[in-house]
């Protein structure tokens, strides 16, 4: 363990950490470009220079591993001009033109440009170099090549971590430009991510473009929905929209990046939602207030149970929904409906499309979870055998579809049962056909945990309270459950966590506080 | 892909790759096979050196694009290349690419109508001490004064 002094504060860090590294550790900001926590070093940015005791010259941060003894400083005079001189050289051909880029807000130039530059530009805009701004590159992204600092992140990630290299710089000097080769797009599933390494506006996302300022936006860190890799995300919203999705760092999961996919996920909070609960009776729908659906529900179901016995009625979990809800749905079944047909399917009409990276064939979110949780698939099969054979005459579904069934499928099946009754957050085939549509909360909308492909439980958490009329899942299974005569007293996603960490043998000895931010493995491991 | 190396230059370019230790290293070497056999580097030509090294033609691009010593355009038979940098210009160099232009009638940049000339100006071309120089294809031309570059130039008619 190396010791060094950072601004005269005493530091150690464990051998083979750079002086950026070690700085971050200890609070203290060295700006930088082109250094990327997951990418190689590449050193050309030159933002990070520091002065080093004993060494002539500046070094910079990033490329400089820490050694026994050394003394370096980042505060002194000598390196706020040469940090200053460097960024007014990145400058000299920017276009300066923040008021219609989307990086504003948010970009590295204007960030250090208040806290190091304020200098005044010595060209005029007519020398500067232009080159070709709005380029649909392919993918998700859009460049804009005057932007461009040049800084290679861009590069480095489409070598190391894609290995496609669709980016390149073209010519050198101050003509040196990013680009694609000619009539060769981006063609890979992460292309999102180049938005996000880019410090500036050379690449934006298509499909974020003008659509909000950033200063505008909130976020809340969350878990992709999108498939049982479970990416860590941030959830960014505008009052109830949600506008993007971002990878938020977890080095055992999916570093900082996320697929393209994925990162559409976010518009499922928005578009096609069940907003208020609906009642289907004597063939007409009508909007109900939450007290008359839940008591409509729980009605029949009691009424069901007492006229064909517990074995008439089942419940279709779902692997969409949450280890908290998951545990409630089977205990509704188990406990207070007390029949033994409870089951989830983690078939999806998804395109079920997977790689060797992070993309996984199962798009559901929580399929382990729902594994752990002791929710059977074959039990799920076995319902629709007895759904078809009538013998199915209450349901309970969760989510808007049945396993991987086309929606006639669907619609068919349940229209086979006398009382049908969905906790779903979108409109679908179950929707349409459900007598009573309790409307949930979508994943920015309330808190919980998913269990991914490897077992690791982790956390996400409630961004915005439900939009319109929805409801969180908790509280709807709560509601039905009570009204059955339960007397559950869950309060909130804590409460059930402790519940699980307490009955299920994979969750023991788990909290929300064990969790943190970045999840542990279901089992004791990790 | 239309492009590609004739029999021999095919088994030129494998006994070159044998001499690099990785693909990169390869690339420029590669470039100036690919210029002397198809004599520019076409867009198509790139992607077809891509090809044979494995990279993406973007990667080529960019290394191709770096250099000024690849003409990404078609040039002339001859391909004059007058030195324009400091030892050059003390010695003249400004006033003999105004007379090769002037006889040629182009600009430095443009190929005589004919296709025989191309002229360019290019930056040290490692030969100060013989300046003013000029390079026609592969072979320097040093010393020079406008009466030996009509000398040479009639010499290439
Ligand atoms: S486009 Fe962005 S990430 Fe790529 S080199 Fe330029 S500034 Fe860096
Ligand atoms: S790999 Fe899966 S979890 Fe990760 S971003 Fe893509 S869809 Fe979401
Ligand atoms: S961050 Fe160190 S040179 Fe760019
Ligand atoms: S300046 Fe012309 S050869 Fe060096």
């Amino acid at each position: 363990m190396p010791n060094f002094t950072l601004n005269g504060i005493s530091v150690d860090v464990p051998e083979g950490t750079t002086v950026l590294q070690a700085a971050k550790t200890v609070g203290i900001e060295i700006p930088h470009y082109c250094y990327h926590p997951n990418l190689s070093i590449a050193g050309n940015c030159r933002m990070c220079l520091v002065e080093v005791e004993k060494f002539p010259k500046l070094q910079i941060a990033c490329n400089t591993v820490v050694t026994e003894g050394m003394v370096v400083k980042s505060d002194t005079e000598k390196v706020r001009q040469a940090v200053t001189g460097v960024l007014e050289l990145m400058l000299i051909n920017h276009p300066v033109d923040c008021p219609i880029c989307d990086q504003a807000g948010e970009c590295g130039l204007q960030i250090y440009y208040m806290k190091y530059g304020l200098h005044k530009s010595r060209f005029a805009f007519e020398d500067k170099v232009h080159k070709k701004k709005v380029q649909d590159i392919g993918g998700q992204i859009v460049l804009d090549a005057e932007r461009c600092i040049l800084c290679s992140r861009c590069i480095r990630f489409l070598q190391e971590v894609t290995g496609t290299s669709e980016l390149e710089f073209f010519r050198r000097g101050d003509h040196s430009e990013i680009s694609i080769f000619p009539g060769r797009p981006l063609d890979n599933q992460y292309t999102g991510n180049l938005a996000d390494i880019c410090p500036v506006g050379a690449l934006t996302s298509k499909d974020f473009r003008f659509k909000c300022r950033v200063w505008f936006l909130r976020g809340t860190r969350s878990i992709c929905p999108g498939c049982a890799n479970g990416c860590n995300v941030e959830a960014h919203f505008k009052e109830d929209i949600v506008y993007r999705l971002k990878p938020r760092r977890n080095d055992d999961v999916n570093r900082t990046w996320m697929c393209d996919p994925g990162r559409l996920e976010y518009k499922k909070a928005n578009e096609a939602r069940l907003l208020t609960p609906v009642v289907r009776e004597n063939g007409g729908l009508k909007a109900e207030a939450w007290e008359a659906a839940l008591s409509f529900a729980a009605f029949r179901l009691w009424e069901t149970v007492e006229a064909h016995g517990a074995a008439s009625v089942a419940v279709i979990a779902s692997p969409a929904f949450s280890n908290e809800e998951l545990y409630l749905a089977r205990k509704l079944a188990e406990e207070v409906l007390r029949t033994p047909n409870v089951g989830f399917s983690p078939r999806s009409s998804g395109n079920g499309l997977s790689d060797d990276f992070l993309i996984k064939a199962d798009k559901n979110p929580n399929t382990r979870g729902a594994q752990l949780l002791g929710i059977s698939e074959e039990k799920f099969d076995d319902i629709v055998r007895k759904i078809e054979g009538g013998e199915v005459k209450a349901l309970l579904v969760f989510g808007n579809e049945l396993a991987d069934f086309p929606g006639e499928r669907t619609a068919e099946l349940l229209s086979r049962v006398p009382f049908v009754a969905q906790v779903g957050t979108n409109e679908g085939a179950v929707s349409l056909a459900a007598h009573a549509v309790l409307p949930s909360a979508s994943f920015v909308e309330r808190g919980g945990t998913f269990t991914n492909h490897a077992g690791r439980v982790q956390r996400f958490w409630m961004g915005f309270p439900p939009r319109g009329n929805a409801r969180g899942g908790i509280e709807i299974l709560v509601g039905l459950a009570n009204r059955l005569g339960a007397g559950w007293t869950f309060a909130g996603e804590a409460s059930v966590f402790r519940a699980i960490a307490r009955s299920e043998a994979p969750f023991a000895g788990m909290s929300y506080e064990s969790l943190g931010e970045l999840g542990q493995i279901a089992g004791g491991k990790g | 892909m239309s492009l590609a190396f004739s029999e021999d230059t095919r088994a030129r370019h494998e006994r070159m790759l044998a001499r690099y230790p990785n693909r990169e290293a390869a690339i420029l070497p590669t470039l100036h096979l690919a210029q002397r056999e198809f004599g520019h580097l076409s867009a198509e030509a790139i992607a077809y050196v891509a090809s044979l090294l494995g990279f993406t033609p973007a990667r080529v691009e960019g290394v191709a694009t770096f250099y000024t010593m690849y003409n990404r355009k078609p040039v002339g038979k001859y391909h004059l290349q007058v030195c324009r940098n400091l030892s050059c210009s003390l010695m003249g160099a400004e006033h003999l690419i105004e007379h090769v232009a002037g006889r040629l009638g182009v600009r430095p940049g443009e190929t005589t109508a004919d296709g025989k000339f191309t002229l360019s100006t290019v930056e040290c071309l490692g030969s100060c001490g013989t300046a003013p120089v000029m390079q026609v294809n592969d072979d320097y031309y040093e010393d020079l004064s406008e009466d030996k570059v009509d000398a040479i130039l009639d010499g290439l008619r």
